[in-house]
């Protein structure tokens, strides 16, 4: 005869990966309903975790559903590894689900991400995970989230294009900095997260899966591997990254990517990989140690 | 590693949050028993909010975070949504709550009489400074009335329904686990009834009380009047197993149901209730839902607008995530702004023209410096 104990686990204060199974089946459904319809805007109820609300709940939800403990994660924030809120965060994923962490871009399963998109080439068995705070592109013109779902099932962008539009006639040329829209898959406009505009093409045609994931405003939206995203733009005018092309990092001496301003006190300004852990390998490949260091989207400030 | 040595992410959190707790001092069973028993009503504020009826979780969560109010709440909302759900209690109908306090204003006197109960309406706000003397404040005893209150009362509405004054819609036959549930599903527009009645019952004190307190001065469309105010306790009645239905213990509720002429024909009811005894609540939330109907987008009556912008876990955690590091988005407007400039510097003559000249180009650099504001600030999308 079976016992009972023997059809059940021993008690547990928390499930693994701290959400309970009946919230990970849920963001697993919106999260391939997402992938099937890319750019949409799945909403789903999103779980309160042990952490506040705009702090990446979102992000860290689709993480603690994806996770086992095979999993290596990588949490970064503004590209750096080593950011508080990015070191909390990869403390309780490697707490709750006994995953390793990390933070080198190549050895990642799981990327979770505030603002950048690491500089090394993501592969097809990596997921990158982007927190969004507004999932909203439509959000300036409409600020209503009902009318704005509306909109979208509409395909009804005209408004972002002439919010384009103003700031050329305003300012001589487009001033959206981050968070630049986007046309996914020819369909939905979505808000790629308020990543750097540099960012937006390693989005196109990726051989990686992007999830984008806002927990306050409780919707889940996806990138596939291989799928069009294009930035909003004019005939004659066509998007441009910020010219980071250039610079060069101070610390590593690597020239052609996405850089930190640091102000000086004589008035002038220093420049830093953004992509921190990217300049610590470039740092130790040049001090004559092994490291490996993965193809990157950008060659000599340019994509490839 | 001259790179890594500038940093020390991980070190810092873990001795802020050391800092922080060693102002708090050791958490122990007495310092939660001494909140329960000298709080109750914040209690109730913070299960309400949180939507979790345990006082003694409450009265933890407000002593780990030293009283700061929506961190406890965030507590007790992570902590509960873990939870696995038993049993989906029946309905509470009004007439079935064990009432302590039951007032209407619409009525001189209503059937069942008016219940003061406890309150300090009517008290003197002067503070008791003698008690920082040495004087400890002892209430007086209350003096028992000749005949006990009735446990029970009916419902004011059902007596104004009776009378035709009040919309009598049939019941609606709801299967207990097809209930909406807020906290299971995503909140849509328009909202179940379900969900906004919940969403209210969960939101912060302060907001509901802010934005209900704007329709009460004239952003709404409809003045409320207090067709009946209750704290009560009410049971929780569970199905067994085995189909019989039993008391699992009693719980405190406040509710407010809020009252205004619809057509000059009849009486529109508004209604909240929530977990814990919070007045100021359920009035103010009461007072929404009354004004809810019609009410214009981005207007703060309309329903999609209050339950969005009363979610208290959601609004304080989003007001504090200014906080973290955004560099990066900075940055990255900094560029076109100096692009821009730079540009502004020597202007073409036609706007689009000066688009196109630059587009091969560098971009223009310009020396650091403050970049001068646009009279009207372009929009962006999002951030």
């Amino acid at each position: 005869m079976t016992a009972l104990g023997e059809l059940t686990r021993p008690w547990q204060a928390m499930s693994y990966g701290f959400l309970d199974p009946s919230a990970k089946r849920e963001m697993r459904r919106a999260m391939l309903k997402a992938v099937a319809v890319p750019g949409c805007q799945i909403p789903y109820a999103s779980r309160e975790v042990p952490m506040a609300r705009g702090w990446g709940t979102g992000g860290l939800q689709v993480t603690l559903t994806l996770v086992n403990p095979g999993s290596v994660v990588k949490v970064i924030d503004q590209g750096a590894d080593d950011s508080v809120n990015a070191v909390s965060i990869r403390q309780f994923v490697q707490k709750v689900a006994g995953a390793r962490g990390t933070w080198d871009t190549q050895e990642a399963t799981i990327l979770q991400s505030r603002h950048r998109i690491p500089e090394e080439k993501l592969r097809e068995d990596q997921i990158l995970v982007l927190q969004v705070p507004n999932p909203e592109p439509l959000r300036p013109v409409q600020p209503n989230m009902s009318l704005a779902r509306q909109m979208h099932a509409d395909a009804d962008y005209g408004r972002l294009w002439l919010v384009l539009y103003e700031q050329v006639v305003r300012s001589g040329r487009i001033m959206q900095g981050a968070s630049y829209p986007a046309l996914v898959n020819g369909r939905h406009v979505m808000t790629p997260s308020p990543i750097p505009r540099w960012d937006l093409p390693k989005l196109d045609m990726a051989r990686h899966l992007t999830l984008l994931s806002a927990g306050r405003e409780k919707r889940i939206f996806a990138v596939p591997p291989f799928t069009r995203v294009q930035p909003l733009a004019f005939d004659d005018i066509p998007f441009r990254v910020e010219d980071h092309a250039s610079l060069v990092c101070h610390r590593s001496g690597v020239a052609g990517f996405f850089m930190n301003e640091i102000p000086q006190p004589d008035g002038s300004a220093r420049h830093e990989l953004s992509d921190s852990h990217f300049g610590i390998k470039a740092i130790r490949r040049s001090e004559g140690e092994a490291v490996e260091i993965g193809e990157t989207w950008y060659r000599n400030g340019a994509v490839t | 590693m001259a790179y890594v040595a500038t940093r020390g992410g991980e070190r810092a959190i873990a001795q802020s949050e050391r800092l922080y707790r060693e102002g708090l001092g050791p958490i122990d069973r007495d310092r939660v028993a001494a909140v329960a028993d000298a709080l109750p009503w914040l209690v109730d504020r913070v299960m309400g909010e949180a939507s979790l009826y345990e006082p003694e979780l409450a009265a933890l969560a407000l002593a780990q975070t030293g009283g700061d109010l929506y961190e406890a709440v965030l507590l007790l909302r992570a902590w509960r949504t873990t939870q696995p759900r038993l049993a989906i209690a029946r309905p509470v109908t009004q007439d079935r709550l064990f009432t302590h306090r039951r007032i209407s204003a619409a009525f001189k006197d209503i059937p069942g009489g008016q219940i003061l109960g406890p309150t300090l309406d009517y008290s003197h706000r002067i503070l008791a400074t003698e008690v920082l003397e040495g004087r400890p404040l002892t209430p007086a005893p209350v003096q028992k009335a000749d005949r006990p209150a009735p446990p029970h009362h009916p419902s004011l509405a059902a007596w104004q329904k009776a009378q035709g004054l009040v919309a009598d819609p049939a019941p609606e036959e709801v299967a207990p686990e097809a209930i909406p549930d807020l906290t299971r599903e995503p909140l849509l527009f328009p909202a179940p009834r379900a969900h906004r009645l919940q969403g209210l019952a969960r939101a912060d004190s302060g907001g509901v009380l802010a934005l209900g307190y704007s329709a009460m001065r004239g952003h709404g469309n409809a003045h409320p009047t207090v067709n009946e105010l209750r704290l009560a306790e009410a049971e929780l009645r569970v199905p067994h197993p085995r189909g019989t239905v039993f008391s699992a213990g009693r719980v405190k509720v406040s509710q407010a149901e809020v009252a205004a002429k619809e057509g000059g024909t009849r009486i529109r009811l508004g209604f909240a209730a929530t977990l814990g005894w919070n007045e100021v609540k359920v009035i103010a939330a009461a007072t929404l839902d009354l004004n809810a109907p019609g009410a214009a987008k981005g207007t703060p009556t309309e329903e999609e607008f209050f339950l969005y912008h009363t979610e208290p876990v959601e609004a304080s955690g989003f007001c504090i995530h200014f906080k973290l590091p955004h560099y990066v988005t900075f940055q990255s407007a900094l560029d076109a702004m100096r692009d821009a400039n730079a540009r502004k510097t020597q202007p073409p003559a036609d706007p689009l023209l000066r688009c196109e000249n630059t587009l091969g180009g560098s971009g223009g650099r310009s020396a650091p410096g403050a970049p001068h504001a646009p009279a009207h600030p372009a929009k962006e999308t999002t951030e």
